[in-house]
């Protein structure tokens, strides 16, 4: 299916956040992204992979998971309408993927290239300042419910001894 | 002085703690180590009159090994059977384990407070809970569903450790089908699990919440509880229209033995569910 | 001069202290079983009594913090001792106690013996902040929504003599928990010792029936001013203090506080303070299976908020550090128990100063933590 720019403006001002943000910035994000639909089970990256895209779930759930050897892939995370994932594509720092992202059911996301997303934030530092907060939010959630699961809230004391 | 003059009011039997046989009637497992316990009153007067509150517990006691208090997760309307979802981790729960269909036991109950099922009615309900803390929320859900016209919109957001720790997942299609929004979340996927992955509290940002007209009903693992409040707090739900169900060492059920209790509070008489307001000032203090 | 009158509902009359025996008799007559202060393996008990000789007569006590010693000071006086660290609460409620056993009958269990009949317990010496404390003790266990039936049975026949404090201990410190020195009420007949005679108020009427045909006398003017000039003497004495003014909200606003800590690395958590503390309540539950599994008893023990398996539970233990069970003991005892019972849990005996191994002082902590809060 192909669509054309003004879905994916369309699509993004549904979303509460770039309804808050300057008509220019997102009209510049807009530019810069394509709507893509999944299938489920459709792989949309895997660890390691370069591949290059901020994506936001329009619909559907995108699971991220962690392949371990002799144990398979472990879900850590999903992403549900209006979650944003890859996150780790816009620092600059990290070259590739720390997590498979897999559409467990049919759904619509938005990608956003990376690359250019970084280009338009370096030539204009107030479009900078809003993704980077939106980023730093979306990490700092991102931690909390990883601390959560790390302390393994449901586990019984008898667990713990067992370790 | 003496007393001999003085009339003292008795409201309980001679016999401390005394013992209430009932036998039980069948055994299902719920996930590891978990598993209900449908027991009947062996005095079918006894049977009869038992009532009970949602959110209430009772003691179930194995002679020679001792009290446990566990919470009640039937559905109160059903005067025919009591259940029991028991968790085994402590030396009466592992014995409780070993027992069998037709195996006698003792319950002294109901005890203790229950969820506000009256002063919910004509808002939304947001349940939020984890683990074992599902049934004794069940009672809850029934009744809603029971009622299912006297309450707005109402919200099950229930997480577990994995999918194979999630409490009467057989239920849920039905809940759904009574008018409630069923949300289920895992810590850990694996790839057949097509559901969310994340915590409870982390998916509250997905429900539209009327800080003005829902009330929030939570239990789980304390640290969970605390992460929901915050979320609640955050969505600007007053403080006295969040309820919490705490556990402690519940030992004799009528606030005498002392054991459960929390700052002024005996979980077993005033608890253990609590409206919040009532609670918050002893809630975050550190091993307390 | 003695006569056959009957003492009137409140009065105050002296007996000689010999008499004192007609009124024993007159007890185990009706079927009490005296109880009182008296020396046994070198220490100082509440045992049964057969006769006055029992009485630890010529004793006293010295106490301080951690620190109680019996002295033999060759006076007279029976009732010179403060009491240690045994209290009434072994009578009313037993740190042991079968609640019943039973037996395996097919699959089913039946209730093979109940609880004995308790005796009807005579207290004799009863000291005003051990007379507060089984008021509060009543409160507890005679609550208008739960009676503990094995309390209740040994409670509501107890008759007490009480006993005014002319010579407080060390440790004590009554007067500030507003129970002391002086008995002021709740008692069969109270005492106050003076050299020659025992000054004797009759608080009830069964008091009066057992006194009957005793050898008696008014109390004279003198004799009352006597007694009244002993006690504020006692009141005097007492230099120890435990300012309550600002009590329970030091407490319950300041769990949080370091200086918890502090008493935290002090505390041993032996559980001292609560055996002795005659308000002190708090009960577990075991059961006693025999080896072929067919009998079973089921017991009742005190328990303390310092035993580590007081709070644990499913998750695990809820106070598993030592300053978090001191915190609980003291935050309770001084704080919450206020709302739960309507007045503080302490009476001001000074029991856990005197047998805390550790020489923490109820008093001097909360001073401390006053002064750490308002610092």
């Amino acid at each position: 299916m192909r669509y054309d720019k003004a879905d994916v403006s369309r699509e993004l001002e549904k979303i509460p956040w770039f309804k808050e943000i300057e008509r220019k910035h997102l009209q510049r994000i807009s530019d810069i992204s394509h709507l893509r639909h999944v299938r489920a089970g459709e792989i949309l990256f895997r660890e390691g992979d370069q591949e290059d895209y901020l994506y936001i779930v329009i619909e559907g759930r995108v699971a991220l998971d962690i392949f371990i050897p002799h144990r398979g892939k472990i879900r850590i995370f999903t992403a549900e309408p209006w979650d944003l994932f890859g996150w780790s594509s816009v620092i600059p720092n990290i070259y590739q993927r720390t997590a498979g992202a897999v559409a467990v059911v049919d759904g619509l996301v938005v990608g956003i290239d990376s690359a250019k997303l970084r280009e338009a934030c370096d030539a204009d530092h107030d479009l900078g300042y809003l993704v980077m907060r939106r980023l730093s939010n979306i990490v700092a959630s991102r931690l909390l419910v990883t601390r959560l699961q790390l302390i393994d809230m449901f586990a019984s004391p008898e667990d713990k001894n067992a370790k | 002085m003496t007393m001999l003059a003085t009339e003292i009011v008795r409201t309980h039997a001679d016999l401390l703690l005394e013992p209430h046989w009932a036998e039980i009637k069948s055994i299902i497992p719920e996930a590891a180590d978990i598993a209900t316990y449908w027991i009947r009153f062996v005095d079918s007067d006894e049977q009869e009159a038992f009532r009970f509150e949602p959110g209430q517990f009772n003691m179930l006691y194995l002679p020679g090994f001792g009290e446990s208090a566990i919470s009640i997760s039937s559905d109160p309307q059903d005067h025919e059977k009591i259940g029991h979802t028991v968790r085994f981790v402590g030396n009466v729960t592992r014995a409780v384990s070993r027992l069998k269909v037709g195996d006698i036991v003792s319950l002294r109950g109901p005890f203790g407070s229950h969820w506000p099922m009256k002063e919910m009615e004509g808002k939304d309900v947001f349940i939020a809970c984890g683990g074992i803390g599902l049934p004794p929320l069940r009672p809850a859900l029934y009744h809603i569903i029971q009622n299912r016209d006297k309450y707005g919109k109402v919200t099950l957001l229930y997480g577990a450790r994995t999918s194979g720790d999630l409490m009467f997942p057989k239920e849920y299609e039905d809940w759904r089908k009574a008018g409630i929004d069923v949300e289920v979340t895992v810590d850990r996927g694996d790839a057949n699990w097509n559901g969310r992955v994340g915590v409870v509290p982390m998916w509250f940002y997905q429900f539209r919440i009327d800080p003005h007209k829902t009330t929030i009903l939570t239990c789980g693992p304390e640290i969970m509880i605390r992460f929901v409040i915050f979320e609640a707090m955050a969505r600007r739900v007053p403080l006295d229209r969040i309820y919490v169900s705490l556990e402690r060492n519940m030992k004799c059920g009528q606030g005498s033995c002392g054991h459960c209790q929390l700052g002024p509070y005996f979980i077993c008489k005033e608890g253990p569910v609590f409206r919040f307001d009532e609670l918050q000032s002893f809630f975050n203090v550190e091993e307390f | 001069m003695p006569n056959e009158r009957i003492p009137d509902m409140g009065s105050t009359i002296t007996i000689e202290k010999p008499v004192f025996n007609l009124l024993l008799s007159r007890l185990k007559e009706e079927g009490y079983l005296p109880i009182g202060p008296r020396v046994k393996n070198e220490t100082l008990v509440y045992d049964e009594i057969e006769s006055i000789d029992d009485l630890p007569q010529g004793y006293s006590t010295k106490q301080k913090p951690g620190n109680f010693r019996l002295v033999h000071e060759k006076h007279s006086r029976f009732f010179d001792i403060i009491p240690g660290a045994q209290s009434w609460k072994q009578f009313l409620f037993p740190s042991h106690t079968e609640l019943f056993a039973m037996r395996k009958n097919g699959k089913s269990w039946e209730i093979s013996s109940q609880p004995m009949e308790p005796p009807k317990y005579a207290f004799i010496g009863v000291r005003a902040c051990e007379l507060a404390a089984i008021q509060i003790q009543d409160g507890i266990f005679m609550r208008e929504d739960f009676t503990d039936p094995h309390y209740r049975a040994r409670r509501i026949h107890a008759f007490v003599i009480s006993v005014n404090c002319t010579q407080p201990a060390g440790t004590c410190f009554c007067t500030s928990m507003g129970t002391g020195p002086r008995v002021k009420e709740e008692f069969d007949v109270n005492l106050t010792e003076l050299d020659d005679v025992f000054v004797l108020t009759i608080g009830s009427e069964v008091a009066r029936r057992l006194l009957a045909g005793i050898p008696f006398d008014d109390a004279s003017g003198y004799i009352l001013s006597n007694v009244e000039r002993k006690l504020e003497h006692a009141e005097h004495q007492m230099t120890r203090k435990l300012d309550s003014s600002d009590l329970p909200n030091l407490i319950i606003d300041h769990l949080d506080h370091p200086y918890w800590l502090e008493i935290g690395k002090r505390c041993l958590s032996c559980t001292n303070c609560t055996q002795v503390c005659p308000t002190c309540f708090c009960w577990d539950t075991q059961d006693e299976m025999s080896l072929d599994g067919k009998t079973t008893r089921r017991n009742r023990l005190w328990d303390s908020c310092f035993n580590p398996g007081y709070s644990h539970q499913a998750g695990g233990n809820t106070r598993p550090t030592i300053y978090s069970r001191y915190r609980q003991w003291l935050s309770h005892k001084l704080g919450t128990w206020k709302e739960q019972f309507g007045t503080l849990g302490c009476v001001g005996c000074g029991r856990c100063i005197t047998w805390c191994p550790a020489e923490i002082d109820i008093t001097e902590e909360i001073a401390a933590l006053r002064n750490e809060v308002n610092r």
